[in-house]
Parts: C-alpha cells; sequence; structure tokens
C-alpha cells in the first residue's frame, strides 16, 4: 500500500523536529556552523508552546543580589529530589549564565533592573547559600519570557538563514538495521506530499505530552510525537511516571498563572482565607517548589478547605501588589485572569488549581543531547543518529520535578549543547548511505492504515477517555490500586486504537487524520507513564504514592526506562542516577531530606 | 488589483445543516455557521451550519470549534494550539472581525456565530489559510538585532527602564495576522504593502535602544509601497486582540522617515 | 475567496521609489494644511459676494492679496488632487491601465491649473 504515494525527498547534514525554544536554538547554532540543517515542526515556529512560558528563565546573573552558580545547582539537585543527573545539571547551571547574555545580545526584550541590567526575580525553589535565603535568579520579559525568547530565537533563525518545513508533521523515525537513525519521514500539510529527509543527524525537539492528560496548562499540539517515535522505534523513555501539576492552572479552562505572580509577592489562601503555604512550607511558603505546592493545595482541598461551591479549587491573591506593578510586571496574567475567569486582579483573587504542566520524562540523553539507553552492562549507549532536546528530553536535568524557570534554561543550555556535538559528529555534506526501504514502508503502512481506518470510535471520543483515565488515575496524589485500575482501562484503549474511525481521507490539511496520529501518539506515552507510576513504589517529587509515603533512596535512587510493545505491554528497565559531576569547580551534593 | 466580483470558482454556495439534537429544556442552542472550502473537491466554497447546545460547550468560540470538530464532523480543518490567545493560531474571521477564536467569548456574539477564513487570503482548506506571503514580509524586515558596538565581554547590553518601555505595545505582537488581513489596503496590495503587523515589528526594532541599524531600517522602507500604502484606516488598531496599535507605530515610522529623511 | 483566485506569489517587481515617496508623503500634508484656511476663506468670501455686481466682484479679485491667495489655491488644489488621485490610482489600478490612468489624471490636473490660471489673470488684467 506504501508504494502509492509518492515520497519527495531531502538530503540533510541534520534534520530537527520541532521548532520551540530548543529546536530553534539547535537549528540556528547548527545552520551558523554550516551544517545543512533542516527543521521540520508541524506549526510556524512561534506557535510553539514555548511562546506560552511566562514568568522567565534561572541564570545566577547576581543582578539583583547576590548569587552563584553552584547555589542554583543545589537547588536544582533538591528540586529534583536528587534523581537529577549532577553531571548534566551542573553543566546547565554554569553554562545558564553565558546563555542568557547570548539571548541578550540576540535581542530578547527583557525587563531592566534601575542599572539597566536584566531584571530577574524570585521563583520556588530558588535560594542563595545552599537553601538560606531567597534567591532572585530568574530573568524575565514581564510574564512573557517564553514569547520573547521564542520570537527572538525565530528571528535569529530568519537572520542566519536557516531552512524550514512548517507545518510538516513527521510521522516516524527511518531506523536502519543496526540501530542507527537515518532520517524521518513527514507530511506536509499544504500541499499532502510525504517527505523522506534524510539526515545523519535527527535531532527531536518535540516537546511534551500534557494532551495526555484532561485537564493540562500544555496546547493542543503538546501530543509528544518524538517521545511517540522513540517508543516505535522499540527505544525507552525515561522517568514517565514525573508528571508536574502546576499550582496555579485557572480553574475550569487549564489556562497558565505564572509562578512569577508568587515571585513578585502573590500568595495562596484556603477557604478559610489562611496563607496554608505557611504550614506546609515554613521558610519557602509559597515559593516552595511545585510538587511541594500543588501537593498541599491538593491536601487543602480533600480535607474540604477549598474555595467556591464546589470547594474544589484555591484562590491565588495578587490584589495586593498594587495596580502598577501588575501592570509593569504582570501585565499578560491580567489578561488571561479577565478572560478565562473573569477576574479582576487588582480586585479579585484568580480561582486556581493545579495543573498538569511538564513532563521531567522523556527520552534519555546526555548533557549533550545524544539519545542514550542501557544496552548491557553500559547504562550510556549512545544511540547513533539520534538526538534529543527540551522537554522532549529526559537529559536529566529535572529529576522528579523541575523548578520554575529551569524549563527555558533546559531548552538554551541544551539546544545550543546539541548544537555544538553535532558539529563534532557530522562533516558538512558528508555523503549518505544506502536507505534500508522497509523502514519507510513501515511508516507508510501505519499512516496508510490510520488514514484509511474506517473503525467506529471516533478520534475524540477514545482521547477524552484516555485524558480522563490519565486524570483519574495519575494525578497528584497515587495509590498501586489506582494506577493499577488506570493501566487496565488505558491497555483497553490501547486496543481501540486498531478500531478508530478516520472520516477525512484527504491529504491536504487533514486535521482529522493529524489528531487520530496524535492520539496513537499519547495512548503509548500514557501507558508507560502509569506503569512507571505503579512500578516506583516510593514518593519522590513530583510521584507522591500515598502507599508509599517517603522517599527510598536504597532501592528508588535509578532512573526508570520504560518501553512498551505493539500490543501495549510495557516493561520498565533502570539506569543510574549520575552521582557525579563534571570538574572540582562543585561537588556531588548528596542525598538528604527535602523540606522546604 | 482590486475586483469587486468574486471570481465563478469563489462564489460561495449553501452548504449542509447539522441541526441540534433533541433540545434540552433550558439550554440555549446557539446556530453556527461556518466557511468550507474543500481543495480536494472541485467545488467552490460552501457554508454549513451546526447547532450547537451551549451549555454543554466551553465559553470561546474555539471551543465550540472543537465540539463541533469532536462530536459533529471531524473533517472541519483550523489552526489552534495554545488556547489562551498566545501563540496566534486560530486567527479567523468571526462575525465580520479578525480575531483568535480562543479567547473571542461566544456570549459576546448577539445571532448566529458566523466564521469565516482571514479575509483575502488564499484558503488552503476550511479556515486555514496561506500565510506564506505574510511570513516572508516579516523576514524581509530583517526582523534581528543588528548592531556594531561589542557588548562588553561576557555581560548583557544595558537598557534603562525607559528605553525598556519604548518596546511595550510592539514586542508582544504574536503574528497572528489579524491586522494585516483586515487592512483594505493590504487586501489590494498585499504584494508589495508589508502590511501593519510587519510594520509594526520593523518599528520594533527601529524603537529598540539596542539596535544600531535604524537609518538602514528607515533606508529600507521609504518606498511608497512597502510604508505609504497605509491610509490610516485603523481597521489594525480596532481589531488587534491584543491591544496593540500598529497604525500608531506606522505613523512614527513615517514621521522618523519626514524628518531624519536623508 | 480559494486558492486558484487569490494565490498570488509576485513577490518580486518592488520599485523603490526612495524618497520620491517622502516628498510625495509631505506634499500632500503640506498641500492640505495650505488648503484648509484658503478654503474656509474662500468659501466665505463667495459667500459674502452672493448677489454682488460684476464690477464688485471684479474688484475683489484684483486685490493682490486676493488675486495671490486665489492663485494658491487653484495650484494646491489640483496638485492635491494629483496626489490624492496618483494613490487611488496606485491601490486599485494595475499594469496599462495604471499608467494609462495616472497619465489621464496627472493631464487633466496640469489642463485645469492652466485654465484656471489663465481664467484668474484674465480676469485681473
Amino acid at each position: 500500500m506504501g508504494k502509492a504515494y509518492k515520497l519527495v525527498e531531502h538530503t540533510f547534514d541534520v534534520v530537527v523536529v520541532g521548532a520551540g525554544g530548543a529546536g530553534l536554538r539547535a537549528t540556528l547554532g547548527m545552520t551558523a556552523s554550516g551544517l545543512s540543517t533542516a527543521c521540520i515542526t508541524k506549526v510556524f515556529p512561534t506557535r510553539s508552546h514555548t511562546v506560552a512560558a511566562q514568568g522567565g528563565m534561572s541564570a545566577a546573573l547576581a543582578n539583583m543580589g547576590e548569587d552563584d552558580w553552584r547555589w542554583h545547582m543545589y537547588d536544582t539537585v533538591k528540586g529534583s529530589d536528587w534523581l537529577g543527573d549532577q553531571d548534566a545539571i551542573e553543566y546547565m547551571c554554569r553554562e545558564a549564565i553565558p546563555a542568557v547574555v547570548e539571548l541578550e545580545h540576540f535581542g530578547v526584550p527583557f525587563s531592566r533592573t534601575e542599572d539597566g541590567r536584566i531584571y530577574q526575580r524570585p521563583f520556588g525553589g530558588m535560594t542563595t547559600h545552599y537553601g538560606e535565603g531567597i534567591a532572585q535568579r530568574t530573568c524575565a520579559a514581564a510574564d512573557r519570557t517564553g514569547h520573547a525568547i521564542l520570537h527572538t530565537l525565530y528571528q535569529q533563525s530568519l537572520k542566519h538563514n536557516a531552512e524550514f518545513f512548517i507545518e510538516y508533521f513527521a510521522i516516524d523515525l527511518l531506523m536502519d538495521n543496526d540501530g542507527t537513525c537515518k532520517g524521518v519521514l513527514a507530511w506536509d500539510l499544504a500541499s499532502g506530499e510525504l517527505h523522506v529527509f534524510r539526515s545523519h543527524i535527527v535531532l527531536l525537539a518535540t516537546g511534551g505530552y500534557g494532551r495526555a492528560y484532561f485537564s493540562c496548562t500544555s496546547a493542543h499540539t503538546c501530543t509528544g510525537d518524538g517521545n511517540a517515535m522513540v517508543l516505535r522505534a522499540g527505544l525507552s523513555l525515561q522517568d514517565m511516571e514525573f508528571v508536574q501539576f502546576h499550582p496555579t492552572g485557572i480553574y475550569g479552562s487549564g489556562c497558565l498563572i505564572t509562578e512569577g505572580v508568587r515571585g513578585e509577592g502573590g500568595f495562596l489562601t484556603n477557604s478559610d482565607g489562611e496563607r496554608f503555604m505557611e504550614r506546609y512550607a515554613p521558610n519557602a511558603k509559597d515559593l516552595a517548589s511545585r510538587d511541594v505546592v500543588s501537593r498541599s493545595m491538593t491536601i487543602e482541598i480533600n480535607e474540604g478547605r477549598g474555595v467556591g461551591d464546589q470547594k474544589d479549587h484555591i484562590h491565588l491573591h495578587l490584589e495586593h501588589l498594587g495596580a502598577d506593578l501588575i501592570h509593569a510586571k504582570l501585565p499578560g496574567i491580567a489578561e488571561s485572569a479577565r478572560i478565562f475567569a473573569g477576574v479582576d486582579v487588582t480586585r479579585e483573587p484568580i480561582p486556581v488549581i493545579p495543573t498538569v504542566h511538564y513532563n521531567m520524562g522523556g527520552i534519555p540523553t546526555n548533557y549533550q543531547g545524544e539519545v542514550v539507553t542501557l544496552k548491557g552492562d553500559n547504562p550510556d549507549h549512545v544511540i547513533p543518529g539520534l538526538m534529543a532536546i527540551g522537554e522532549a528530553a529526559c537529559v536529566s536535568v529535572h529529576g522528579a520535578n523541575r523548578l520554575g524557570s529551569n524549563s527555558l534554561l533546559d531548552l538554551i543550555v541544551f539546544g545550543r549543547a546539541a548544537a555544538m556535538r553535532a558539529v563534532e559528529l557530522v562533516r558538512p555534506g558528508q555523503g549518505h548511505g544506502a536507505l534500508r526501504c522497509d523502514s519507510v514502508d513501515k511508516a507508510l503502512d501505519r499512516f496508510d492504515r490510520l488514514r484509511h481506518s474506517d473503525g467506529d470510535t471516533p478520534t475524540a471520543k477514545l482521547r477524552a477517555e484516555m485524558q480522563k483515565t490519565m486524570q483519574n488515575h495519575a494525578a497528584v496524589f497515587r495509590t498501586g490500586e489506582l494506577i493499577g485500575k488506570g493501566l487496565i482501562k488505558l491497555r483497553e484503549l490501547f486496543s481501540c486504537l486498531s478500531n478508530i474511525k478516520v472520516t477525512d481521507r484527504s491529504m491536504i490539511w487533514n486535521t482529522d487524520l493529524i489528531e487520530a496520529i496524535e492520539l496513537t501518539n499519547l495512548m503509548p506515552q500514557a501507558i508507560v507513564t502509569a506503569q512507571s507510576a505503579l512500578n516506583r513504589t516510593e514518593s519522590r517529587g513530583a510521584q507522591a504514592r500515598d502507599d508509599f509515603p517517603k522517599r527510598d533512596d536504597k532501592n528508588w535512587l535509578k532512573h526508570s526506562l520504560a518501553s512498551i510493545d505493539e500490543s501495549g505491554n510495557a516493561s520498565i528497565l533502570y539506569r543510574p542516577v549520575h552521582m557525579y559531576t563534571q570538574t572540582d569547580a562543585v561537588e556531588v551534593i548528596p542525598p538528604k531530606a527535602r523540606v522546604y | 488589483m482590486a475586483q469587486f466580483n468574486l471570481p465563478a470558482n469563489s462564489v460561495v454556495r449553501s452548504g449542509k445543516k447539522y441541526p441540534a439534537p433533541a433540545p434540552v429544556p433550558g439550554h440555549s442552542v446557539k446556530r453556527i455557521v461556518v466557511y468550507r472550502y474543500d481543495p480536494d473537491q472541485d467545488e467552490n466554497p460552501r457554508i454549513d451550519t451546526y447547532e450547537l447546545d451551549l451549555d454543554t460547550c466551553g465559553p470561546m468560540v474555539l471551543d465550540a470549534l472543537i465540539k463541533i470538530k469532536d462530536e459533529i464532523d471531524s473533517t472541519l480543518a483550523f489552526r489552534r494550539s495554545c488556547r489562551e490567545g498566545i501563540c496566534g493560531s486560530c486567527s479567523m474571521n468571526i462575525n465580520g472581525a479578525n480575531t483568535l477564536a480562543c479567547i473571542k467569548a461566544i456570549k459576546d456574539i448577539k445571532g448566529d456565530l458566523k466564521i469565516y477564513p482571514l479575509p483575502h487570503m488564499p484558503v488552503v482548506k476550511d479556515l486555514v489559510v496561506d500565510l506564506s506571503q505574510f511570513y516572508k514580509q516579516y523576514s524581509s524586515i530583517q526582523p534581528w538585532m543588528k548592531t556594531r558596538t561589542e557588548p562588553s565581554s561576557g555581560r548583557e547590553r544595558l537598557q534603562s527602564e525607559e528605553d525598556r518601555k519604548k518596546l511595550d505595545g510592539l514586542e508582544e505582537c504574536i503574528l497572528c495576522a489579524c491586522c494585516s488581513t483586515s487592512c483594505p489596503s493590504y487586501w489590494w496590495n498585499s504584494d508589495r504593502y508589508l502590511g501593519p503587523a510587519v510594520l509594526l515589528q520593523a518599528y520594533r526594532w527601529i524603537a529598540d535602544s539596542r539596535d544600531e541599524a535604524t537609518d538602514e531600517r528607515l533606508q529600507e522602507l521609504k518606498d511608497s509601497f512597502k510604508l505609504y500604502r497605509c491610509h490610516t484606516i485603523m481597521n489594525c488598531t480596532n481589531t488587534c486582540p491584543k491591544g496593540l496599535n500598529p497604525a500608531k507605530a506606522i505613523a512614527e515610522i513615517k514621521k522618523l522617515v519626514a524628518t531624519r529623511g536623508s | 475567496m480559494n486558492v486558484n483566485m487569490l494565490r498570488r506569489n509576485r513577490f518580486s517587481g518592488i520599485i523603490p521609489l526612495g524618497k520620491g515617496a517622502v516628498v510625495h508623503w509631505w506634499m500632500q500634508r503640506l498641500t492640505a494644511v495650505v488648503l484648509l484656511p484658503i478654503a474656509i476663506w474662500f468659501a466665505f468670501a463667495v459667500a459674502m459676494l452672493a448677489g454682488a455686481s460684476y464690477e464688485t466682484v471684479v474688484s475683489w479679485l484684483q486685490s493682490p492679496v486676493v488675486t495671490a491667495l486665489l492663485f494658491l489655491f487653484v495650484v494646491a488644489t489640483f496638485y492635491h488632487i494629483k496626489l490624492g488621485m496618483q494613490v487611488i490610482i496606485e491601490d486599485y489600478v494595475r499594469g496599462w491601465l495604471k499608467s494609462a490612468s495616472l497619465l489621464t489624471s496627472n493631464l487633466a490636473c496640469i489642463l485645469l491649473t492652466v485654465v484656471g490660471i489663465a481664467a484668474l489673470l484674465r480676469v485681473v488684467l
């Protein structure tokens, strides 16, 4: 059947899939270094979900008080609940400073301090002197930092004449017999043609899969397509049980309200009007890390102290900050609160609820962006030709819980690192060997089968059931029994995928088919998420097991590696956490109790 | 060139009607009229009509479109992503005004809800238009920072709070193209007139105290078509879903060109 | 509005008019500013002269200030019209029709200016 499609072929040194912050930073780095680089993206670059990041990007610039990248590293390791790889965290926190300066030189319109430097605000879990004081470390462009950075990176890509394939949907990786990645098959939505991109490296920068859940801050397009391609290639995803709930999604719509609100002095209250975070995190209070705040809010609601008619949400106050500060530093969230909650933030609190926000898990990589896996005794075996960065990747710098404003940092630092690594690995213009045909045919068959799928379950129905299952069975608090039930349900839904109904058979902008493909991408990720959560019998970071409420470093200070077979059965292996640093500039931070 | 009648193959026909299922007492039903065009069929565009129970639908126009796609007609094509008004994907013409479907409340619209693609753009399918010319024009103004002086090594360039304030209302643009496609001057001359969105972006760099290519930028814009097709019609400013003022930015450019003229 | 009708990719063919465009923009504003008071004055003056005899009107016209202002009025009016017509034609018309329309419009403006001045001189001299 695959033969019926005419294929357009391209050869590049590198193909980047995804044009968010990470993908763009890598693309422009590679292009500037002389590698022929194609950036394939399913949405126009400035519409990628990086655009919605609000609060900022962390870097120990010390513009607004003393700071040191080692403190930043300590905070990140502690935030990760010691599951982060310390060599990678060291690299990220050290490189943060040149990375943010580089962005400024690119033209990012950062807010400014009185003396004209980049403005920095406090953020959850960011401290000075290894947990003593509160750091002002998060570089911000009002509350639209992601927008400012993404647009600037796209502008820089234009400057370097980067080659984009916009509104091309990546279908599958082209993997060789020996496990080398040789390219990617993509679908041009505007012309309806299928394109084979041959390259020495495929760099996945496809973002997270927040849409596996019913209520998330993520865009509709956050379906983890790269993660799913990796699973289909028989590889594993790492630490998928760690799904971050952002404490302040707008009640109802799920739209994000930045942690920067609390950084600027906002706070949460329950139905008694109590600032309850003072009880849960006596030092950091409302600026404890996200997993802690989300859990505290959930406990408040579960114990009957939620606000509203249903007592099912919490209030976020910023009225006391005054209209001037709100206008200058938080204009975007004032607009969002007005539109989506009907609230005037200068007078009333915003109704908020913990909402799925970020996937700490993803494609396991080293700090240079190369995809790694466990092979025999080697936990750091590199998959040739395949790299991953950004939310799609699990380096792992976020471990079991990401700190706010470390995500934009992750994108930029590892986007740049991946570009530098690609330059080392590939000689510009290097020849391409013959491509084994069956990987293309396999991808085409899958595409064609879905396109003509004439079952009786509409995509939307199956998707809604998967999202609700994840929301109910793999949320803030989990138990083995709850996840187990969810997993059974998810496997049922997985088997329904073969019975999916696609109505539109056309090739041009067939969004019916796109959504069906995205669902087939989400479903296996949902299963490995639930399986990993069930498997990890401890509480660490974003994984809070009621039946195993303690962290268990003896048995679980290790990464989960989950893979899935064609019938939807996940299996799990492990990789050790990197408990070492890259240089002598800093010492390993040994695990200890995590108190905020 | 201006055309005053639609060519025969673009005349819109009336299309399918999808009546609401048995009405639930007390629920309100809204009629939603949507422009449809299928490039694979050799047919004219048509108008489909859907009746939706608003009590089971989210508050925004985008929610209505998603409900139609999920429950009634999965072939309906439209762009969407962030659903919170920051990505600029779901720009379309709603009851005569260009805006973002995700932040346009259904209750703000009296009578039938009428959804069309952005005006005067080539339609690819249904509500999806071809924006490649718009993007090409965006890159034509070289929207990146140009400097000659080196920044002090390892540190950011300095910019005062006042200078940073000059970028407010400019850098927030999300490139949704609502303004440009609402501009009659852009309708007739989109091949040569840059349009409000792109001119706003041009001014964003002119206004940035760190950029050192102001004269070069002004020189590039000094063209009877690129810049001076703006006739201060003001549709751009009226329609901008982010509340920006492209018309003012264009006026500022004209003023600078006239006063710094060389 | 379908693809066939509106797919336009004529990004080339940009004619940079450079300084001309700026002069055009300046002159349009300058003539507008000049015309505004003169037009009001002229309207008032004509209203005041309503019903006056031919000789009264001629002697009014022969006053040097009036002659000069009317001269300016005629020139500025048709120059302003010429600039405005140019914009309208450039907005809406393409190809040979555009050149032809511009030529016609410009000739008409020149002709009308000449006729206006000639008429004024004839009465005044």
